[in-house]
């Protein structure tokens, strides 16, 4: 049985090679310890190097770990290198991601409804980004196509699984003001009709 | 000579709903039903006239508003002093459901703008340490068993229901054609009886039976067979008939538009 120092190493040396999310249970496999355990390994190194304020940070998606720079030294590697950057999406693009990602799984035509317009181009050009990805089929009528986020959409938005996403009550809340507000308005209208 | 500028100014109708009703600063839970409505059909105006293409759903919209304005205009207590449901609730979830979305997008866009500043290396061409094909299969073990397993369901599924169907074959033999068969048959037999079964292919199927009994039908018609049947569903004997040849050729052009049977 390695010591728990072999297997942190060789997986920072995993890692390295790999370039790629490398699956814990696979990195794992290979040293004789199983998934959970090897996440908490990763996790462990991901610490040291957060602790140590390294250039290069260790980060998880989807219970894989890669080695990634660190944000702060965005500028300084760009006067090094261009680093080449993904064109933006466009608001219709974000707009349909941000459906598909907090409504997973979600056919096009929920997608159309909360949009109030057609939304296939927006999906196609969403799915050649990897960024969607189709889940099977509904079992409605039509057995219409799921869709779903995929790792890249992970990767690409630094979340570490989906229920990493911005959350969704702090808007919540705002709205909820605004309609304990309107009550009373309501109630003033039907005043005046019964007068 | 005319040119189009495409410019994607409001992604839907919902959007520039939203707009307006922002910028006229009402709450969507109490949309001015009747300033919002001649404001969207304004700007839809505006987009016509500037040969904007304007989609069926801003036009779909417009009538939903239009519909609204008028609904508003009629008392809503109903006889027994209840009031129904406010006619703009529905229109006013929709909105709200989507300026969630909305904000959402943009939540999801400056998380992007600041994943963006994490560089990662990507993968390099890891073969010459393997020596194994360059080629992966992006997937972890559970899709890939789980995609395997969709497919073997799906082969079945594909299997049981060719059993259930029977495929339709492209029609082989005309009549005339069978006719010339049985003829040479016959002559061949030198004037013995011939038994029905006898004029039918080695595997004959539906299809060869009826065409064979059709062909008989029609020589026994000209006269150039003679055939006969001595009950319900007994041997059927065919015999040649020389002297009716004749007769055959009289009526043979008659027959050619029966040449094809269908099924």
């Amino acid at each position: 049985m390695p010591t728990k120092k072999t297997i942190k190493s060789a997986f920072e040396s995993m890692m390295f090679v790999w370039g790629e999310p490398l699956d814990a249970k696979m990195a794992g496999d290979a040293m004789g310890v199983d998934k959970a355990a090897a996440e908490g390994y990763f996790r462990e190194l991901r610490r040291e190097y957060d602790e140590q304020e390294r250039g290069i940070r260790i980060r998880e998606i989807n219970g894989k770990f890669q080695f990634v720079t660190d944000e702060g030294n965005f500028d300084y590697i760009r006067s090094v290198c261009t680093p080449v950057r993904e064109r933006r999406l466009s608001r219709a693009a974000l707009e349909v991601l941000a459906i598909i990602a907090y409504k997973q799984p979600v056919t096009k035509s929920e997608i159309d409804s909360i949009r109030g317009v057609k939304s296939d181009r927006v999906i196609d050009g969403l799915m050649k980004k990897e960024l969607v990805e189709e889940r099977g089929r509904s079992p409605a009528i039509g057995r219409p196509v799921l869709y779903g986020t995929t790792e890249v959409f992970l990767a690409n938005f630094d979340l570490r699984t989906i229920k990493d996403l911005p959350a969704i009550e702090d808007i919540e809340d705002a709205i909820h003001f605004e309609e304990a507000k309107t009550v009373v308005e309501i109630r003033q209208t039907s005043l005046d009709l019964e007068q | 000579m005319s040119y189009k500028v495409k410019l994607q100014i409001f992604e839907g109708p919902f959007d520039l709903l939203v707009y307006l009703i922002e910028n006229a600063e009402m709450s969507i839970y109490d949309i001015r039903v009747s300033e919002i409505t001649s404001q969207y059909i304004r700007h839809i105006e505006m987009m016509q006239e500037r040969d904007v293409m304007v989609g069926a759903e801003f036009l779909v919209l417009a009538a939903t508003l239009i519909e609204l304005k008028s609904k508003m205009l009629l008392p809503r207590i109903k006889a027994d002093g209840a009031v129904e449901e406010d006619p703009r609730a529905e229109l006013a979830q929709k909105l709200l459901e989507y300026t969630q979305f909305k904000k959402l997008a943009a939540a999801l866009e400056e998380q992007m703008d600041l994943a963006a500043m994490k560089l990662v290396k990507p993968k390099e061409d890891l073969a010459p340490y393997t020596g194994e094909p360059d080629e992966y299969l992006n997937m972890d073990r559970d899709r890939f068993i789980a995609a395997f397993k969709a497919f073997i369901h799906r082969k079945r599924k594909q299997g049981e229901l060719a059993a259930m169907q029977s495929g339709i074959e492209r029609e082989r033999m005309t009549v005339s054609a069978k006719q010339s068969a049985i003829r040479h048959f016959l002559r061949r037999a030198k004037g013995r009886l011939a038994r029905f079964r006898d004029l039918l292919l080695p595997d004959s199927d539906r299809y060869d039976k009826v065409v064979t009994f059709v062909s008989l039908l029609e020589m026994i018609k000209s006269g150039v067979i003679g055939a006969r049947q001595e009950g319900n569903f007994k041997e059927i004997e065919v015999e040649w008939k020389p002297q009716g040849r004749q007769a055959a050729k009289r009526s043979g052009n008659a027959n050619k538009k029966n040449d094809q049977i269908s099924l």
